[in-house]
């Protein structure tokens, strides 16, 4: 995993002082962060668009673009935009691509912004649909995340989507079904208590949700898609699955570690029991005079009854570590005490 | 503010109705106002979707016993019941079901057990009025086997109606499923459990929120609260058990073969196989030991109290 140590945050955001400014300064309603990892962002755009948006509902507002190692044109593009915008436009550039998660949190740490608005780097959203999100915080969500509904781009991306989408609400229990539409707007405390690394960036509901967050899914009108059809590559699926069975544990499981060691372990023992099994009566019942050791597969079947009561070992260790920290751990989020 | 002001507190975790919570109120206030203490009741709204909130607020109007915690959304039954024991402020914390199945007129007998000298009283459903084989059946078999397992002398874990005393509560640790282990986790440390027979009544608004599914993974989760409940103080030892029979056969055989039995030494067809199978054997029964001192050291530094009745002093 890539240290979050981000690069060289060159110009200060909105200039007003440095990084320290941020528990000083007065603060903006809304800050957006758009990473930026591709040449041919449509910076210009993305502001204007939501940017008259904010101005008409009435927001103040401030916009952090985030370089993901993205140099040259497009970043000069990005230093004059803040030049001209009176201190409303930031920039970071970071020295390498480092992923969204990176960029959100970089971007988070120089944000003054009580709410955070993610946006892709390209027009994708109807900026209308801007209102419907705020309402939905106002109406006391902690997050809102955005469903593209009807989608424009190709069918076959829709249904890779789909078929994503089902495998991780099946997954974590929640109900999202548009995870990769990264149009969302958070209160500030969602990301002061999210440790977020990795590819957080597109869980981010789901990952809100598990920590007792209230996440709402909007649906909004889909304007624009890049890229063309296509099937995505075996390394894209394979990301995604490892993403999800990492997800998976850490929903599913934190609390009760020894019901995914066990069930782990569970079938290794199991496998291994099969194996030894079959070895063992074909030895007796077989003619022929031979040694065990002879067959790979009674070796095979041995050892995966000893890496299964292995995991499982590592499952009750796993139950003692939450059983002396259960103290710290909560469970709920309380919005209110009524005495 | 001070955790000991009152005398009394019912936690009652409240999920979708609102047609049961005025009844449920009328009947606590007849029966525990009725106590001549003072006392609370903590309604632990896990943001349920009907109106429930709202009958909840109406009766706060009404009475200045009664608090609600509210949920910021649905969590479930035990995180409910966590909270509603840390925000609870009595002495004595009894815990109920809003459903009605549970009869508020049992909770005076309850306080008076506990009186007695227990430090858990749990309510026993002698009369179920439930379906038999969904819910019935299965609540036997796991009652049967968490008590044939964790020695616990209980009929029924899964019964809502408890009392507990402050110091316990303050203590256990409530996650994941476990309030239904509460008494079990209890009588590690030491508790001492009555069991009174309640009232148990039937359903008459609502729908009943639980399954069969749930009878399974009770079952799952104890084999997981027996170790906690007897290993958790010295997890070495329970890594140890483990690994014996690992290390036990291995080492027996070592024997074996070096006395050397010419049927089962070293250079005979079963003793080549053999070799291999131990010499796997031993590493799984010495990664076990290491696990428990993993295990040890998590405990060791995680400075929690294992026994929270050793505080129990003059009460």
């Amino acid at each position: 995993m890539s240290a979050p140590l981000a690069g060289e945050v060159q110009p200060e955001p909105s200039g007003s002082g440095g990084p320290q400014h941020s528990k000083l300064s007065r603060t903006v309603d809304v800050t957006l962060v758009v990473p930026v990892t591709d040449v041919h962002a449509e910076l210009e755009e993305v502001l204007e668009a939501y940017g008259r948006e904010l101005d008409r509902l009435g927001r103040s507002w401030e916009c952090i673009l985030v370089f993901d190692g993205i140099k040259g044109a497009p970043l000069q593009r990005g230093v004059a935009l803040q030049e001209s915008s009176k201190g409303r436009v930031g920039t970071i550039s970071l020295h390498r691509a480092f992923g969204e998660t990176v960029c959100l949190s970089s971007a988070f740490e120089n944000s003054r912004g009580e709410l955070l608005l993610t946006l892709p780097q390209y027009v994708q959203i109807d900026p209308r649909e801007l209102g419907g999100l705020f309402d939905a915080i106002d109406g006391g969500a902690d997050m809102v995340t955005t469903r593209r509904e009807p989608r424009v781009d190709p069918k076959v991306n829709q249904l890779q989507s789909w078929f994503f989408n089902w495998v991780v609400r099946l997954v974590t229990g929640a109900s999202f079904r548009d995870l990769n539409s990264t149009t969302r707007l958070m209160r500030r405390e969602v990301l002061e208590q999210l440790t977020i690394y990795g590819s957080m960036y597109r869980y981010l509901p789901a990952t809100a949700y598990r920590q007792g967050f209230r996440v709402e899914e909007l649906p909004v009108r889909h304007l624009a898609e890049w890229g063309g059809a296509s099937v995505f590559g075996p390394g894209v699926y394979m990301r995604r699955t490892l993403d999800i069975v990492g997800l998976m544990f850490l929903s599913r499981f934190t609390h009760k570690p020894l019901r995914f060691f066990g069930a782990l372990g569970g079938s290794a023992i199991l496998v291994g029991s099969l194996l030894v099994v079959y070895q063992l009566l074909q030895w007796a019942l077989s003619a022929e005079a031979y040694g065990l050791y002879q067959r790979p597969t009674f070796l095979f079947g041995v050892l995966f009854i000893v890496l299964g009561s292995q995991t499982i070992g590592f499952g009750l260790v796993g139950e003692i570590i939450i059983y002396t920290q259960a103290r710290n751990l909560r469970e709920y989020r309380i919005e209110k005490v009524y005495e | 503010m001070s955790h000991k002001e009152l005398d009394l507190s019912i936690v009652v975790p409240v999920f979708d109705e609102e047609q049961n919570l005025p009844v449920l109120h009328r009947e606590l206030a007849l029966h525990v106002g009725g106590l001549g203490v003072t006392w609370e009741v903590v309604y632990v709204d896990d943001r349920s979707r009907d109106r429930s909130f709202d009958v909840l607020m109406e009766l706060r109007e009404q009475d200045p016993h009664v608090r609600i915690v509210r949920f910021r959304r649905n969590f479930g039954q035990t995180p409910a019941m966590a909270a509603g024991f840390e925000q609870s402020r009595g002495r004595i914390v009894v815990t109920l079901d809003a459903d009605l199945q549970n009869d508020p007129a049992d909770i005076p007998r309850l306080v008076a057990r506990l009186a007695e000298g227990f430090d858990v009283v749990v309510g026993w459903r002698k009369n179920r009025q439930d379906g038999l084989w969904l819910r019935k059946v299965p609540s036997r078999i796991a009652n049967r086997l968490i008590a044939r397992i964790t020695g616990a002398d209980i009929h029924d874990t899964g019964c809502t109606l408890k009392a507990f005393r402050r110091e316990l509560v303050e203590n256990l640790p409530i996650y994941a499923e476990q309030h239904r282990f509460l008494p079990v986790l209890a009588l590690a440390s030491g508790a001492r459990i009555a069991e009174i027979t309640v009232n148990h009544r039937p359903r008459i608004h609502g729908v009943s929120k639980y399954g069969l599914g749930r009878a399974v993974r009770v079952a799952l989760d104890l084999f997981t609260m027996k170790m906690l409940s007897s290993f958790s103080r010295s997890p070495l030892t329970y890594f140890a058990l483990l690994a014996a029979p690992f290390l036990a056969l291995p080492a027996l055989y070592l024997v074996v073969g070096v006395v050397g039995f010419s049927g089962v030494a070293f250079s005979s067809r079963w003793g080549q196989a053999a070799v291999l199978t131990f010499m796997m054997m031993s590493m799984a029964g010495l990664y076990f030991l290491m696990l428990g001192l993993l295990a040890e050291l998590v405990v060791k530094t995680s400075g929690r109290p294992f026994d929270p009745l050793v505080q129990r002093t003059g009460t």
